[in-house]
């Protein structure tokens, strides 16, 4: 009978402890996280929206990488869409300091000469998780001092000084993710379209990120 | 004159040794040099294509002030080049940007000129006209329609290892090892050319640039200086040059290159041609075999493909070949004046005029 009881007890306790993380994974239902995949080849600055655009532009003469002074031009291998030895840059590696000579010397329209403030590239995006000041792990602000920017693309969160926020004016250059100290690189460049701005600003303004 | 007049005026010639002097002195004819020239002006290519990318590298690290953070090898390129370029610069950063890029597209203190091969590709792949783009091929073009093919025996990278590798070629075939001797039809080469710029309508990539040796050069000098390894286009090269010694000599140029089929077309009505004058010329046929795209100058059907590389010019014994301006080749003069048929010849028509007489 006590070995029963026992057993008893136990499937009850577990029944309990397994219904306890039902919660969890509603909310988890409830705010699907963003799936915004940390681009590792980002496109120039001034270059054409579209990619396969970009590819039919681009003559492959590399004077882009022959210009750019920080080096952080790259050529791509044979990855089945066409496009090799057209330019991307990695930030992970090296970031776009946005100087904007890879747009003056490319003789096609595959790069535009265009205002710092109107590229493209991407944005960037902060893993709440895992930056430092935003998990009360000390202080840091390199990305913030980084910006080519400044105040337009990158700021302190207003509530706590120390924690970074990414503003609607981030171009995508990349110089954040250069610098991150982070070993798993706490802010990323995602594609544009793929943001968290707005839900970052909702919760830098007090608002509530979650819909309940 | 009569003979007899003309032998002993040669002989007071040679008496007052006006004659000997003569010929002990022979004259220098410029375009027998120009082989040489063009052989500099190659090597001076090749050479600034690899002198560019440790430019580029002088000028990164100069922006960065990284100077005490390179590495020893890193800081041997730094000093060279500072010490190569701080005669004609104070601004290295800025100015050095004047000389950029490859003979497929660079900037040449401030003009910017491509090749007319990336302007047809870029057109066949986007389907629209760039009219920036179209412009930078302005003087290349204008030259070609002048001077035919002169970018490929001129001014292209490849051509000098082919050339080189053309040398190689021969000294195998003299120790005694097999070379490739085929020949294929002249015209392959424009249907690589049409095939290209269909390829890159649906691709939706400048496939020219994938194959054409130039723009492979130019490039993969930049990757494996700068960047740090050869990419796909060396092993491409490689295989031409493969091509070349174990197929066809100067196969590659002569059979496959898009960009030679474009000058070919664009200089079909070029003025300055090669002329041979069948009244000098002795026979000896060294032309023929000094000419490296097998045109055969005794034929006088250089055509368009002759690439003006003048070699023929500079083995010629008698100064026969010179350039004229005409848009038209020579028609088949017949062999030279040492020749029989040429003899026969000149004895009809004087048998013919006494006739008439």
């Amino acid at each position: 009978m006590k070995r029963r009881g026992f057993i008893k007890n136990f499937v009850r306790y577990m029944a309990v402890l397994v219904s306890g993380t039902i919660p969890y994974f509603l909310s988890y239902l409830l705010a699907p996280s963003v799936k915004a995949t940390p681009q590792t080849r980002i496109p120039l600055p001034g270059a054409l929206a579209d990619i396969d655009e970009f590819n039919q532009a681009c003559i492959r003469c590399g004077a882009c990488g022959e210009v750019c002074p920080p080096q952080c031009i790259q050529f791509r291998d044979y990855d089945g869409r066409h496009s090799l030895n057209t330019p991307y840059i990695n930030p992970e590696n090296k970031g776009c300091i946005l100087c904007g000579k890879c747009m003056e010397v490319c003789p096609t329209d595959a790069l535009s000469v265009t205002p710092i403030t109107k590229v493209r590239m991407g944005i960037a995006q902060i893993d709440r998780a895992a930056c430092y000041p935003w998990v009360d792990k000390g202080i840091c602000g390199a990305c913030v001092s980084a910006c080519p920017l400044h105040s337009k693309a990158i700021k302190f969160d207003f509530a706590n000084i120390y924690r970074p926020v990414i503003q609607k004016g981030c171009v995508g250059c990349g110089q954040c993710v250069e610098v991150c100290p982070h070993p798993s690189l706490a802010i990323r460049i995602v594609e544009p379209t793929q943001s968290t701005v707005t839900t970052h600003k909702a919760s830098a303004s007090g608002q509530r990120a979650l819909p309940f | 004159m009569s003979y007899s007049k003309q032998a002993t005026y040669k002989r007071l010639m040679s008496l007052l040794s006006i004659e000997n002097r003569k010929s002990s002195r022979p004259r220098f004819v410029l375009r027998r040099h120009l082989n040489k020239l063009r052989w500099v002006v190659l090597s001076v290519i090749f050479a600034l294509l690899i002198l560019l990318p440790f430019l580029h590298l002088y000028q990164t690290y100069l922006a960065a002030y990284g100077y005490d953070l390179l590495d020893a090898d890193k800081k041997f390129i730094f000093q060279t080049m500072e010490e190569l370029t701080s005669p004609f610069t104070d601004n290295p950063v800025e100015d050095l940007d004047n000389i950029k890029g490859t003979t497929w597209t660079g900037t040449l203190f401030g003009l910017k000129m491509s090749d007319p091969l990336a302007v047809v590709g870029h057109i066949a792949s986007t389907l629209t006209i760039h009219w920036p783009l179209v412009l930078t091929a302005f003087i290349p073009v204008l030259l070609s329609l002048v001077f035919g093919r002169f970018y490929c025996g001129w001014i292209c990278p490849a051509t000098l290892i082919y050339e080189l590798n053309y040398k190689l070629g021969s000294w195998l075939h003299k120790a005694g090892v097999k070379i490739g001797q085929r020949r294929f039809d002249l015209r392959l080469k424009y249907w690589v050319l049409a095939s290209g710029a269909l390829i890159s309508i649906p691709t939706g990539a400048v496939v020219f640039a994938n194959i054409y040796p130039p723009a492979i050069i130019g490039r993969e000098i930049y990757y494996a200086i700068a960047l740090g390894g050869f990419g796909a286009g060396a092993v491409f090269f490689l295989l031409t040059l493969g091509f070349d010694l174990l197929v066809a000599r100067r196969g590659f140029c002569r059979y496959v290159c898009p960009g030679g089929a474009l000058y070919s077309l664009l200089g079909r009505y070029r003025l300055l041609r090669i002329k041979r004058n069948a009244t000098q010329c002795d026979d000896c046929h060294k032309c023929n075999s000094a000419c490296q795209f097998g045109l055969d100058p005794m034929r006088d059907d250089f055509g368009q493909e002759c690439n003006n590389c003048t070699a023929c010019i500079a083995v010629c014994p008698t100064d026969t070949l010179e350039f004229t301006a005409s848009f038209k080749d020579v028609e088949f003069q017949g062999p030279g004046h040492l020749g029989h048929r040429y003899k026969k010849m000149q004895q009809q028509q004087l048998t013919g005029k006494e006739r008439a007489e």
